[in-house]
């Protein structure tokens, strides 16, 4: 089976993700890119799990493990934000300067 | 469908899944002043993980698991004695510190529990998912414990600066083995050994191997993707700083390695390369940034990639020049256990010093040593340490790394052995500078503020057992050797 | 034309058949129906609940902990799927590490619950 229409979507969702990751101001937006990132990996794995066709699904596997651990981060990620939005009433992080990158 | 699964081997990992459920049980029906029995499972707990370590040793027969994707031989057991033990000196640490500034207890030791049990799993994992699964247990929770102190900014600027790149990194990486997942349809190591023979020159080949590189650099803080580590190292309270430079450094540093040295041995031509830029990289900038820092935390931080630079030295200079490849694997494993075990003590100084001075200023320590002798011992034991003094265990850690260099040969590793050479020298500098405000400057005219303050009874002992280490280490390097011996086995065995 | 072209061929005739279908029914619809418009009746209807104030309104902060919660639970379920598709291979021991793991989402609920995160006063 073909895949490349799969990769380049993936890459495209990915680049999207790095873009929004460096651009946003926003935690929360930058929450939503890097899970851009990660379903642009799962799209990757699904797409080479249908090429391959493994005896034990692997990429697919994969790809579970992939879901629940970013439902994991944005639960975490979530609370980080709550958290500093109770402290400084804002979600931005160019506001996080208080020690140089 | 049925698995050998063998139970003895799993034992250290269930051992700690057990504890951190009783804890977070125990800190739902403990009231408030009762919650130091938390810790005390925890404590227990983690101690207890070390006995079927033990067991597994004296026996020492290599368990493979899953179709060979969960391993237990003697390179995984050392790594997992040390992360034991790297984990029980931290929980000792973080004992009377955070129930003297009225943290979530019980939350903390579930959270560090089940970092340890990420990477108890790093150190066995010899697929890409079971890396995954452990890389990312390590590394979530210690999101959460690096804004512990909720209402402190720069907790919580330690906290986004960390996730914001610990999830970056971790989707980098993934894109990496997603992509090593297509080009060969292996996702265990061995498989992924044979797969990747005679594809160095496939472009997506390159791409995927640079970028898992790029992913696991975020995650050991060597530059040039260093810059969340300082910041992320300086907010956080220190006992979780002290297991984010020791533990998650250590699990990140051997995922790194398995996955380079086991999977990927036949792509030596792409990432050797780039290894030896992140190394040479790291120990400069490291270096050079550490010489100008006046906080602390924020020194060590900066040491702590420098010495994440040194590490490297063996393995990247074994690799590009392409010859005794085990040499520089089993130097960089001994490098990794001794660094470990002496920055734990550093950061127990610390936390010791920053409650004797109530400052984390370098200046402010001024003359410690004539107000805290015993203080100001151990902070020179671990401070010369580090900078690799003998008799002290660190020098051994930099005699390994040249000889694995010497041996090495070839131009470049010459190169990179001057400039590690180099730096040395610099770290020298700095670590020196810290020893001399303890014993040669001249104390404040002001007795500091907090005193009267003993250290608790957990710190003490973290104290001891490192600074034991350290220096037993250093007069008997045959304990470091078998550390070495037992990465090389998993050189020759595969 | 290659058998891939030809799936999405398939696509395309659905679709011009779908844009067809709703033209004719609204067509004839707007035809036949009586034209009667009153301002309640060309509101924005919003499941239910009145459209007043800007559509960027605030949501009470504790959405955020049930949609956390409900997220996470959801996936985990994940994970039981496989197990349910080869249940009769695994047999007794599926059976059991399936319980542990249930076991184990338990306490996690079990702490929520304790803390009072489930509680809407």
């Amino acid at each position: 089976m073909l895949v490349n229409q799969f990769l380049i979507l993936a890459a495209a969702l990915f680049s999207l993700g790095v873009y929004g990751l460096l651009v946003r101001r926003n935690i929360v937006l930058i929450l939503l890119s890097v899970e851009l990132m990660l379903n642009a990996v799962n799209i990757n794995l699904v797409a080479f799990e249908s090429m391959i066709r493994s005896a034990d699904a692997t990429g697919q596997i994969f790809t579970i493990f992939i879901i629940t651990v970013a439902a994991a981060e944005v639960g975490i990620g979530l609370a980080i934000v709550l958290m500093i939005f109770r402290n400084r009433r804002s979600a931005d992080v160019s506001d996080l300067n208080l020690m140089r990158w | 469908m049925t698995w050998e699964i063998d139970y003895l081997a799993l034992a250290p990992e269930l051992v700690i899944v057990v504890t951190l459920l009783v804890v977070l049980a125990l800190d739902l029906f403990l009231t408030r002043p009762n919650k130091y029995w938390t810790a005390t499972a925890a404590v227990a707990g983690t101690a207890l993980a070390a006995i079927p370590l033990v067991i597994l040793a004296v026996e020492g027969e290599n368990v493979s698991m899953f179709e060979g994707s969960y391993v237990v031989d003697e390179f995984a057991l050392v790594l997992k004695g040390l992360f034991v033990v790297s984990a029980y000196l931290v929980l000792l640490l973080s004992h009377h510190y955070i129930e003297s500034e009225r943290f979530y207890q019980g939350e903390y030791y579930f959270l560090l529990l089940a970092s340890v049990l990420g990477s108890l799993v790093m150190a066995s994992a010899r697929d890409l998912i079971i890396l995954f699964i452990g890389l990312e247990l390590t590394t979530g929770p210690l999101f959460l414990l690096a804004g512990w102190r909720k209402g402190d900014a720069k907790s919580n600027e330690a906290s986004v600066k960390y996730f914001i790149l610990g999830v970056l990194s971790t989707a980098i990486l993934l894109w990496g083995m997603s992509m090593l997942y297509g080009l060969t349809g292996e996702i265990t190591f061995a498989g992924l050994a044979t797969a990747t023979a005679g594809l160095a020159d496939e472009p997506a080949m390159i791409v995927a191997v640079l970028f898992v590189i790029v992913g696991f650099a975020f995650k050991i803080s060597a530059a040039p993707f260093h810059f969340w580590a300082p910041d992320t190292y300086e907010g956080a309270p220190t006992p979780v700083t002290a297991y984010l430079s020791v533990n998650s450094k250590a699990a990140g540093f051997v995922a790194f390695l398995l996955v380079m040295y086991l999977a990927l041995p036949e792509l030596s031509e792409i990432w050797a390369p780039a290894l030896w830029i992140l190394a040479a990289a790291s120990m400069t900038l490291g270096n050079l940034s550490a010489l100008r820092q006046s906080n602390i935390v924020r020194l060590l931080a900066y040491s702590s990639i420098a010495q994440a630079g040194f590490m490297l030295v063996p393995f990247a200079a074994a690799a590009v020049a392409g010859t005794n490849i085990e040499e520089g694997f089993s130097a960089t494993v001994i490098y990794l256990v001794i660094y470990a075990l002496m920055n734990v003590g550093a950061f127990a100084t610390v936390i010791a010093g920053a409650n004797r001075t109530a400052t984390g200023d370098i200046d402010g320590w001024a003359g410690l040593g004539k107000i805290d002798a015993r203080l100001g011992v151990l902070i020179g034991i671990f401070f010369f340490s580090l900078a690799g003094i003998p008799p002290l265990a660190g020098w051994f850690a930099k005699f390994a790394m040249f000889r694995a260099v010497i041996l090495a040969g070839g131009t470049a590793t010459v190169v990179l052995a001057v400039i590690a050479a180099v730096n040395a020298v610099i770290a020298l500098y700095y670590y020196a500078r810290v020893i001399k405000a303890v014993w040669l400057d001249d104390a404040p005219a002001e007795v500091p503020a907090r005193a009267e303050t003993p250290p608790s009874v957990s710190l003490r002992l973290a104290l001891l057992i490192s600074a034991a280490l350290t220096i037993v280490i250093g007069f008997f390097p045959a304990i470091a050797t078998f550390v070495g011996d037992a990465s090389r086995i998993i050189a020759a065995g595969g | 034309m290659s058998p891939y072209f030809e799936s999405y061929l398939t696509v395309g005739t659905f679709a011009a058949l779908g844009a067809v279908l709703v033209m004719v029914m609204l067509g004839v619809a707007s035809v036949l129906r009586p034209t009667n418009p009153t301002a309640a009746k060309r509101a924005t209807y919003e499941c239910g609940v009145d459209p007043v104030g800007s559509g960027w309104s605030q949501t009470y902060v504790r959405y955020y902990v049930f949609g956390l919660l409900f997220v996470i639970f959801d996936v985990e379920a994940v994970f039981i799927f496989p197990w349910a598709i080869a249940a009769e291979e695994l047999g007794v021991f599926g059976l059991v590490a399936m319980f542990l793991f249930i076991l184990t989402l338990l306490e996690g609920l079990a702490y929520a619950i304790k803390k009072g995160v489930l509680r809407w006063e």
